[in-house]
């Protein structure tokens, strides 16, 4: 994180030996999240479209909203995004431990598993075995399995940090311990809550949100800024801007994130101080964020246009600042006056939205292809394919979330004014609801093109030339590129 | 942080302590809270949560979970301090008996999850077996819901009923005939949606508050 000289030759071969072990399971989580992404971006699409003609799925009971909106999100979430957690995880623990990789048959075999619990938990709900519990909608007897195939994935990545030589530790692998950690507990405690125990049925659905919101901010947040800490100080050759910042902001987000998440279902039927709490602890989350967000502008400072040409930063930056936004917003609706108008409405799942796609997702993307190059040693084949990607992603998001906030103001708005009929509140949502589809639409296109070039560099097709790293556009004259040459040098 | 051990035990504290505070402690105290005590007439003044004698409250909500109703409907009355549903007419109860009000823990007793719900595409329906009487409307409703609501956006759930062949009568139940080559056929509803509209029937969650709630 720190290396802002020119490595010695033995490190440049070590990096590459690291590199190289860990091939083949990055490219098969790399690819496979992808998939889901892909399968993911398309169910979005027709499930949004499913609100606006429902009269086209009315002979296709395993494809009307109920059913196909939450295999759109489990799909996102346990498909895409913890699998490119994983791979990133995976790779910046081995870098910062300076660890090979001594299991990739297992590794590969344990996500294999992974595979086939996602797409068994995603037909138990398309077959109506779902449990219409928001993000745990998979058959309950899915989760054993689903636990077991994580620890044994992310074992590896907690053994490359305990054997590691040098006996300090770097920011980001905290954050991958902490969300490594934080998995199993809130996975394991929210399905024996709700299953196992015969408590009050309010409790589980109270322990559900609170599931959704440490999903969030505890176990994806934290690879996604893990690789930002990474990629901003690694681009741009300059060392973090404050190591007691990225403390603050670690420190603040494991201390504050458990405490949230029940404000979803605040004048919910449960006692009234769990949905305060959470309320409160929601905008606590506003420290964390400025921390970090702060923290990588500074790092940046001077050298920001860099994001117009380094894909990865760009990608990490994007997603630096929608962590912030997704904070905020989330901190806003967590207050009763915003709060009772958005709440039970589209708004909340395109606040989640702006947290998983605008800031992990899009994070992610600036991982891969900060990561991808390096493994398979080729460039990425075509930069203005990258700037599509990027453009229609963001766009993409942002068109989501600011269309299902509106689609929540104007349902709110209406159910508020108790005189109005229901329907209205259905008819006024509505407009927002078919654009919803087109937003679903370009991030689909967008990543159709990430998975062209994906596949490219996986048959080893990418670019070979001299000239360095793939950029968004022909980079300037002081363009800081020689770690990635002396890497791709050691690797020939 | 030199080392794993320090670093484990403190975010372990940091996640032991919410984890205690927001789900061990008010399960438990709620588990205690909203305990059924069977009515025993020797005893009329304990003032009991009475088993609201829905045998097919669990098979009704399996309905409901697997076709993800819950995805557009909400079981939940907020307050007045947060937000307007408790003076929408026929959302919170019998308000000619004085009985409407918030949605309470307790209402949901016997039932293995509260399906709260997420966004309201559709109305809440915490006492819609005040609203809806009648399961020949809810038939009709989940057969062909446009037809029924005029710009409802819910799908048909045609996977809820069967079609067989008249044999004397039509049936009461049926929502739709058909001719098949001759033949009459009638859609009728199946196991599945009988529990499903038994579960909605039975949807009202304006019980009188237990004295013995109150008091606590």
């Amino acid at each position: 994180m720190t290396t802002d000289t020119l490595p010695a030759g033995d490190d440049v071969h070590l990096r590459a030996r690291i590199d190289r072990s860990l091939r083949f399971p990055l490219l098969f989580f790399f690819t496979s999240a992808a998939g889901w992404l892909c399968l993911s971006s398309l169910l979005g699409f027709v499930s949004a479209l499913s609100l606006n003609v429902p009269e086209w799925f009315d002979r296709l009971p395993a494809l009307h909203y109920g059913r196909l909106y939450p295999v759109h999100v489990n799909a996102l979430i346990y498909g895409w995004a913890m699998q490119a957690g994983f791979g990133v995880s995976l790779w910046l623990m081995a870098r910062l431990s300076r660890n090979v990789l001594r299991n990739p048959v297992t590794l590969v075999v344990a996500g294999h598993v992974w595979n086939l619990v996602v797409s068994v938990g995603l037909l138990s709900i398309l077959l109506g075995w779902g449990t219409s519990m928001p993000w745990l909608d998979f058959h309950r007897g899915i989760s054993p399995v689903l636990v077991i195939s994580y620890v044994s994935i992310v074992i590896w990545i907690v053994g490359m940090f305990a054997s590691r030589a040098e006996k300090s530790a770097f920011v980001s692998q905290l954050y991958i311990l902490a969300s490594v950690f934080w998995f199993p507990w809130i996975y394991v405690t929210a399905n024996g809550f709700i299953h196992q125990d015969d408590g009050a049925a309010v409790m589980k659905a109270a322990v559900n949100s609170w599931y959704i919101s440490n999903m969030i901010y505890m176990v994806l947040a934290p690879v996604a800024l893990a690789a930002s800490y990474y990629i901003v100080p690694k681009v741009t050759g300059r060392p973090v801007f404050s190591y007691a910042l990225a403390n603050i902001g670690f420190w603040s987000l494991v201390l504050f994130t458990g405490w949230t998440g029940m404000s979803r279902y605040m004048g919910g039927p449960l006692p009234a101080w769990l949905p305060t709490v959470g309320g409160a602890a929601s905008i606590f989350l506003l420290i964390p964020a400025l921390a970090v967000v702060y923290n990588q502008v500074k790092t940046m400072e001077g050298k920001l246009a860099w994001a117009n040409y380094s894909p990865a930063l760009r990608f990490a930056f994007f997603g630096s600042i929608a962590f912030l936004v997704g904070v905020a917003l989330n901190a806003i609706v967590s207050t009763f006056p915003i709060g009772r108008t958005l709440q039970l409405t589209q708004a909340q799942g395109g606040i989640d939205l702006v947290a998983v796609y605008g800031f992990f997702t899009m994070t992610m993307f600036g991982a891969i292809y900060f990561i991808v190059p390096r493994i398979v040693g080729c460039e990425w084949p075509n930069g203005p394919m990258i700037r599509f990607h990027f453009w229609f992603s963001a766009y993409g998001i942002g068109a989501i979330a600011a269309f299902m906030i509106f689609a929540g103001l104007a349902q709110g708005h209406v159910i508020a004014n108790y005189t109005e009929e229901f329907i209205t509140a259905v008819e006024r949502g509505k407009p927002y609801l078919a654009a919803l589809a087109i937003g679903w639409f370009l991030i689909g296109l967008s990543n159709l093109s990430f998975v062209a070039q994906l596949a490219l560099m996986v048959i080893r097709r990418g670019r070979r030339d001299d000239e360095g790293p793939t950029l968004i556009h022909k980079k300037p004259e002081d363009y800081f590129t020689h770690e990635l040459v002396t890497e791709k040098a050691a690797q020939a | 942080m030199n080392s794993l051990k320090p670093f484990l035990i403190l975010i372990a504290l940091a996640f032991l302590m919410p984890w205690l505070v927001l789900i061990v402690y008010p399960s438990a105290r709620l588990k205690a809270y909203v305990t059924e005590v069977a009515y025993a007439k020797e005893d009329d003044t304990k003032d009991a949560v009475f088993p609201t004698g829905r045998s097919y409250l669990v098979a009704g909500a399996r309905v409901y979970a697997a076709n993800g109703c819950a995805y557009c409907h909400t079981q939940m009355i907020r307050p007045t301090y947060a937000g307007a549903d408790r003076w929408r007419s026929g959302w919170s109860g019998r308000e000619e008996d004085g009985l409407a009000r918030e949605t309470l823990p307790f209402d949901f007793l016997g039932e293995r999850y509260a399906y709260l719900g997420v966004q309201r595409n559709g109305p809440d329906l915490s006492n819609v077996g005040h609203r809806i009487k009648e399961a020949k409307w809810h038939y009709d409703h989940l057969y062909n819901p446009r037809k029924v609501v005029a710009g409802s956006i819910m799908p048909a759930f045609t996977n809820l009923f069967t079609t067989r062949p008249v044999v004397g009568q039509v049936s009461e139940l049926a929502v739709d005939v058909v001719d098949r080559g001759g033949s009459q056929y009638e859609v009728v509803p199946s196991g599945e949606a009988k529990a499903l509209v038994g579960y909605l029937l039975g949807m009202k969650k304006d019980q009188k508050v237990p004295k013995s709630i109150v008091a606590k």
